[in-house]
């Protein structure tokens, strides 16, 4: 009998520390503070235009000042609905008039960061007082 | 006195001084047996497994199919030992996966496949390329991986990085394939200048062949001299990027042309062909980096038969010392898997569980036998699992969680042949008719051959077993062994090892005096009460048949009522799982990185999940189920795969399958926003298969069979409980076919060939060799080909010019090394890439996939549910589809559906199973017929069987547990514990019969007499279960042994002398 009782101890033995260790996983707010950080001010948000190519076809531009590299990577930062910034990776083409084709990664009417900087990073929000160009050539 | 075997074994051993050395030898024996043999978490499978890619450059999937994937096909399942030949017939080439039989040598398998393949291989149409043979195996599975990333280095200096490592790792013993999934290569990159070219007059092709030819360098022999040998080499092999520059690859006017004035040599990081990005999820350790990093993943495998925990501890240490030194101080090596890690904490868990199982079956024992009784009981247990371990040790099994569990299960049932003989030792001492040693040798003599019966019986319960087949065979075949093998210990532990214990240990007590007088018992008063009635009035008889008749329809009931719902195996509570994201073919590798870098952000805020990675354009590290479904291929542009780590089992509440289930809904909405597919893909308990529900569509034609297949994924999508529905048909791609003008090619003196492999330079790029530097561990490959900016629409490519060969001909002349542009002399025609031909078993497949969660966990109901509406499905020729379940259909003129995938598994498993337990009943019955030496009375005996299931099915119910093949294993196993059981009640009523007690009494008496033992053996049955109860694939095992035990007990206790009562009563009369 003694035995039994053991065994229906056994589950709850087992479960208080697992309710303990259940507690103990706050840190998860801590990445979300972090992200969290104060906004930041960018000099330009720029909307992904479509421009139409010498052989007829249609691409995609963004301004080179936007592009930035992390070795062989290539990079714009795209500023989402709630003006967050999400690192985005692009392949990219030749260059038309300061700015350069997107051969995949973005889509037309994506907001980008004009001029990228070496403070940004993902997750922080940028504040939307500066002036949005959105001008479509063509 | 004649001796009986265990008599005579008892005699030898009893007062010997070998005995205790044998005791003891075998204890130490068994613990080195534990720590040496290989620990794993799951058993290991052999299934010889081989990919064949067999090129047919140019080809269509048609053509293919029929002149290559169909002759191999064919040639290969006459191959003695397989199982399944697959084909996939692709654009340009084909992949042929032969599965072979579970258990086949791999590498007989590899040598047949081979000698039949060059048999076979001048029947090959011209134009197919040499077969590449992959074997696959268990052993390609990682153990560990180490992810390498950082804040600030780039993909390619991290594979620098990991490269070195991988390289240092390599000498480690026991140490399988390392490899290195993501980054970035170093290559020499030979940037073309389309201008350039043109003004110098070069072509690529005229690049690739100068690269080569100046790439070479030879020993050109020796010559004597003065006695001397000397020796003569010729050329230079290329070194570094200036090497590759400064070849000369023509002359233009008078001047040499140098690589590096057409086109620009770089020598860096190749162009990006894969995205790999670590990041800190939500359930992160304090203070870790919050963003995503780029990554490398290092992959270890093991040797075959070695020790992936030593391994891996081995592999850790190595890498913290290069961590003081090669290792950059910002590259942080996370581990994002270590197999050797999980597998022994389970298998340490288990040994734990394996004890608390014995303690708790020794404080039973101790009730009914004191605790000298129990303490003869306890040390005769762990013998016996030594022993096992050691057969394990020598049969080269491994400790895993199937031959653990094994021994748990058993633990009930070893105990009681022990039990037995100490039991009847202290009675015979409590008696005190014969001096201690002669009551000794006397009580085993008494119980010996009974209890090597009961023991046979037992194991004749559990052996069948071994003969389940197929890919679950290795993952239950180390069950019945394991079992078998422990109660052959137990027999010789109770005969050798107990009588030597019980001699020295147990006490003739004073005052604790035989009861003589049965009828003033207890249990003589209880069970007169309760059989008396039953006996005398057939009225009152029928009824309580009625009653359990009733209860055992009811039980049974329960399953048609979806109350108890049968599923092979539940899921396990696993660290891991996986997303797989799949875009529409034709998808460029950024925008599948984007989607998957969005899912992977939502992955992030679940708070269970501790780090992620995910790979696109390269496959994740594969797990044994991704082996079975090839993920090792998913490395195209349009695929994703996120490996999700959560956070350890014991540090969360919800069970990983929990969490798959309620992050898919977040997951596959942010996939249905950019038209993608994503699974949530969790690491199955038992053997793997495509997906856990297959339809497959056989029928005429491909169009037939697609269009029935867009049907059947529409009923799939709308059914509830079934998710992840996808089907193995491409999306359509657009291609760009351009037609070569033959007429015009040859006025120009152009080959096709030529337009071909410029076109493929140009584009894909082409490797025209490696440099020869002693310093890089990855080989470095020289590439010609165009700048991204020039390849990116077809006005580009109509810019490449081709040098023509010269023509000649009465009006003109060409001459030689003229530029011709491509643009005049092919048309383009855009065109939808033909489908891949799937093909099992010699026959067209289409596969439509789904799993199922939420609404019904098991296949079988969501297949039922979909049967109807399959078959109201409208095809032409107006007949309805009628899903098939056992057999593919007999042939493919009519459209046809056939149910595979996890339900294959189950019906194998349950086929295989139910036939072992119709082997088991008759091999019982063979057994108490020898030993009673009646037709009739084992059929009494053998009641006990079908009432296991008035407990197992609501056993079931009360837990809200699937009735799974473990769940049957119990209800195997109980069926030989139940009929021992029935053994010892009747044995006990003929004894009595015999000495001349009327049938009633002699019935009544031997319920009473015989309810202790029998209780105890059950309760230890019971009791041992209890622990396995809380794991999730043994739960089932777990039940049927509690609850049926249980029931099953009381109402043999019960039925069985009633049902003697009557047959004797009947057969007496007349």
């Amino acid at each position: 009998m003694s035995a039994d009782i053991k065994m229906k101890f056994f589950p709850f033995l087992v479960a208080i520390p697992l309710l303990f260790a259940g507690c103990s996983n706050q840190n998860s707010e801590s990445l979300k503070s972090r992200s969290k950080a104060a906004p930041v001010a960018v000099v330009s948000v720029v909307a992904v235009r479509s421009a139409v190519e010498a052989g007829g076809d249609e691409v995609l531009l963004v301004p080179a000042t936007a592009i930035f590299h992390k070795g062989e990577l290539t990079a714009v930062f795209v500023v989402g609905a709630d003006n967050r910034l999400t690192v985005r990776w692009i392949s990219t083409g030749r260059s038309m008039r300061g700015d350069l084709v997107v051969l995949g990664g973005l889509d037309k009417g994506e907001f980008v960061v004009g001029v990228s900087a070496p403070a940004l990073v993902e997750g922080v929000t940028v504040i939307k007082s500066v002036t949005v160009e959105d001008q479509t050539h063509e | 006195m004649n001796d009986g075997i265990a008599g005579k074994l008892a005699k030898q051993f009893i007062n010997s001084k070998i005995t205790p050395l044998l005791m003891v030898a075998a204890l130490l024996v068994g613990i080195m047996a534990t720590f040496m043999t290989p620990r794993e978490e799951e058993p290991q499978i052999v299934v010889p497994m081989v990919d064949l890619y067999i090129p047919y450059p140019g080809a269509t999937p048609a053509e293919v199919e029929l002149r290559v994937a169909k002759p191999v096909e064919r040639t290969l399942t006459e191959i003695p030992g397989v199982d399944y030949v697959y084909s996939t017939s692709m654009p340009d080439f084909a992949v042929v996966t032969v599965r072979y039989k579970v258990g086949e040598d791999a590498e007989k398998s590899m040598v047949k496949l081979w000698s039949t393949l060059m048999k076979n291989m001048d029947k090959m149409p011209p134009g197919v390329q040499f077969p590449l043979m992959k074997k696959v195996s268990i052993d390609d599975v990682p153990v560990l991986n180490l992810t390498f990333w950082s804040k600030t280095k780039d993909p390619f200096q991290l594979r620098k990085t990991a490269v070195g490592v991988a390289d240092e790792l390599k000498k480690i013993k026991n140490i399988g394939d390392v490899e290195i999934k993501g980054g970035l290569k170093r290559q020499v990159k030979i940037v073309l200048d389309k201008e350039k070219l043109r003004q110098f007059n070069v072509s690529p092709l005229q690049i690739a062949r100068q690269v080569q030819l100046s790439n070479s360098q030879m020993r050109a022999g020796d010559f004597k001299q003065m006695n001397e040998e000397i020796i003569v080499r010729s050329g230079r092999f290329l070194e570094n990027a200036d090497d590759v520059a400064n070849i000369v690859i023509g002359i233009y006017g008078s001047s040499p042309v140098y690589l590096r004035d057409v086109a620009s040599v770089v020598d860096g990081p190749e162009e990006v062909n894969n995205y790999n990005f670590f990041g800190w999820a939500a359930a992160a350790p304090n203070g870790s980096a919050s963003g995503e990093y780029p990554a490398v993943t290092l992959t270890v495998a093991k040797r075959q038969g070695s020790d992936a925990s030593k391994l891996a501890d081995k592999v850790l240490a190595r890498v913290d010392n290069l961590k003081k030194g090669f290792i950059p101080a910002d590259v942080t090596v996370t581990e994002t898997r270590n197999y050797g890690a999980t597998a022994t904490d389970k298998v340490f868990t288990l040994l734990e569980h394996l004890i608390v199982a014995v303690v708790a079956v020794t404080i039973v024992v101790g009730f009914f036998l004191g605790w000298r009784g129990a303490l003869v009981v306890f040390a005769s247990v762990p013998i016996t699992f030594a022993l096992t371990l050691l057969i394990y040790y020598l049969l080269d099994y491994s400790l895993n969680r199937v031959t653990l569990f094994a021994l748990i299960f058993v633990t009930g049932i070893v105990v009681d042949d022990s039990i037995i003989i100490a039991e009847n030792i202290h009675r015979h001492f409590a008696m005190k008719r014969q001096p201690k040693l002669q009551a000794a040798i006397t009580a085993i003599n008494e119980v010996g051959n009974p209890t090597i019966l009961a023991t046979f019986t037992v194991i004749a319960a559990v052996l069948p077993m071994v003969f389940v087949s197929g890919l679950m065979g290795p993952y239950m075949s180390p069950m019945p062994i394991g079992a078998s093998l422990a109660m052959i210990f137990s027999l010789l532990v109770a005969l050798i090892a107990t009588p030597w214990l019980a001699f020295r240990l147990l006490k003739t007590e004073e005052g604790h005096h035989e009861e003589y007088d049965i009828t003033k018992t207890g249990y003589y008063r209880l069970f007169n009460t309760i059989l008396s009635p039953f006996i005398e009035s057939s009225f009152k008889r029928w009824i309580a048949f009625g009653v359990v008749g009733l209860m055992l329809a009811g039980a049974i009931l329960l399953v048609p009522m979806k109350a108890v719902q049968m599923k092979m195996l539940p899921f396990d509570n696993k660290n891991e799982f996986q997303v797989i994201v799949d875009m529409p073919e034709g998808t460029a590798l950024e925008q599948t990185a984007r989607v998957t870098k969005e899912i992977s952000a939502y992955l992030k805020t679940v708070p269970e999940v501790r780090s992620y990675q995910y790979y696109v354009g390269i496959n994740a590290p594969i797990n044994f189920n991704g082996l079975v479904r090839h993920y090792y291929m998913r490395q195209a542009k349009n695929m994703g795969d996120i490996q999700v780590n959560l956070v350890p089992k014991d540090e969360r509440k919800a069970q990983s399958h929990d969490i798959a289930k309620k992050v898919r809904a977040g997951v596959q909405q942010i996939a249905r926003r950019y038209n993608a597919n994503a699974k949530i893909v969790e690491i199955p308990p038992g053997p793997p298969v495509l997906s856990t529900l297959v339809a497959e569509i056989y029928g005429p034609s491909q169009e037939q069979q697609i269009a029935l297949a867009r049907q059947v994924k529409k009923v799939f999508q709308e059914t509830p409980g079934v998710v992840d529905v996808d089907w193995m048909v491409e999306d359509d791609q657009k291609v760009y076919d351009l037609v070569v003008n033959k007429e015009r090619a040859a006025f120009r003196g152009v080959s096709a060939e030529q337009i071909a492999q410029t076109l493929r330079m140009s584009l894909a790029g082409m490797d025209v060799g490696v440099l020869h530097t002693d310093k890089e561990l990855d080989p470095v490959t020289i590439q010609v080909r165009l700048p991204q900016s020039d390849r990116t629409s077809l006005h580009d490519l109509s810019t490449l010019f081709v040098q023509s060969q010269g023509m000649g001909t009465l009006t003109t002349r060409l001459r030689a090394g003229e530029m011709i542009p491509l643009s005049e002399l092919v048309t383009v025609q855009e065109k939808i890439q033909e489908k891949s031909i799937y093909r099992k078993d010699l026959r067209r497949v289409v596969y439509v996939t789904a799993d199922v969660a939420g609404a019904t966990e098991s296949p079988v109901y969501a297949m039922l549910n979909m049967d109807k509406k399959i078959e109201q499905l409208k095809v032409p020729g107006g007949y309805s589809v009628s899903p098939l379940y056992t057999a593919s259909p007999a042939s493919d003129e009519k459209l046809a559906m056939k149910w595979d995938g996890e339900w294959q598994i189950t019906f194998e498993v349950f086929r295989d199973l139910g036939t072992a337990f119709a082997v088991v009943l008759v091999i019982i019955y063979l057994l108490i017929i020898g030993w009673f030496q009646s037709f009739k009375t084992p059929l009494i005996m053998m009641i006990a069987i079908p009432l296991s299931l008035v407990g197992i099915i609501p056993g079931h119910f009360v837990h809200g547990a699937f009735f799974t093949a473990t769940s049957m294993i119990g209800m195997i196993a109980l069926a030989g514990i139940m009929v021992r059981n029935s053994v010892l009640l009747i044995d006990f009523i003929q004894i009595r019969r015999a000495e001349g007690a009327d049938l009633k009494r002699a019935v009544i008496e031997s319920a009473a007499v015989r309810t202790k033992p029998i209780i105890l053996t059950s309760g230890a049955v019971v009791i041992g279960s209890l622990v396995m109860l809380f794991d999730p694939i043994f739960q089932g095992l777990a039940i049927s042994l509690i609850w049926g035990g249980v029931l099953s007990t009381i109402l043999t206790l019960v039925v069985v002398p009633i049902v003697y009562y009557i047959v004797e009563n009947k057969s007496s009369k007349p």
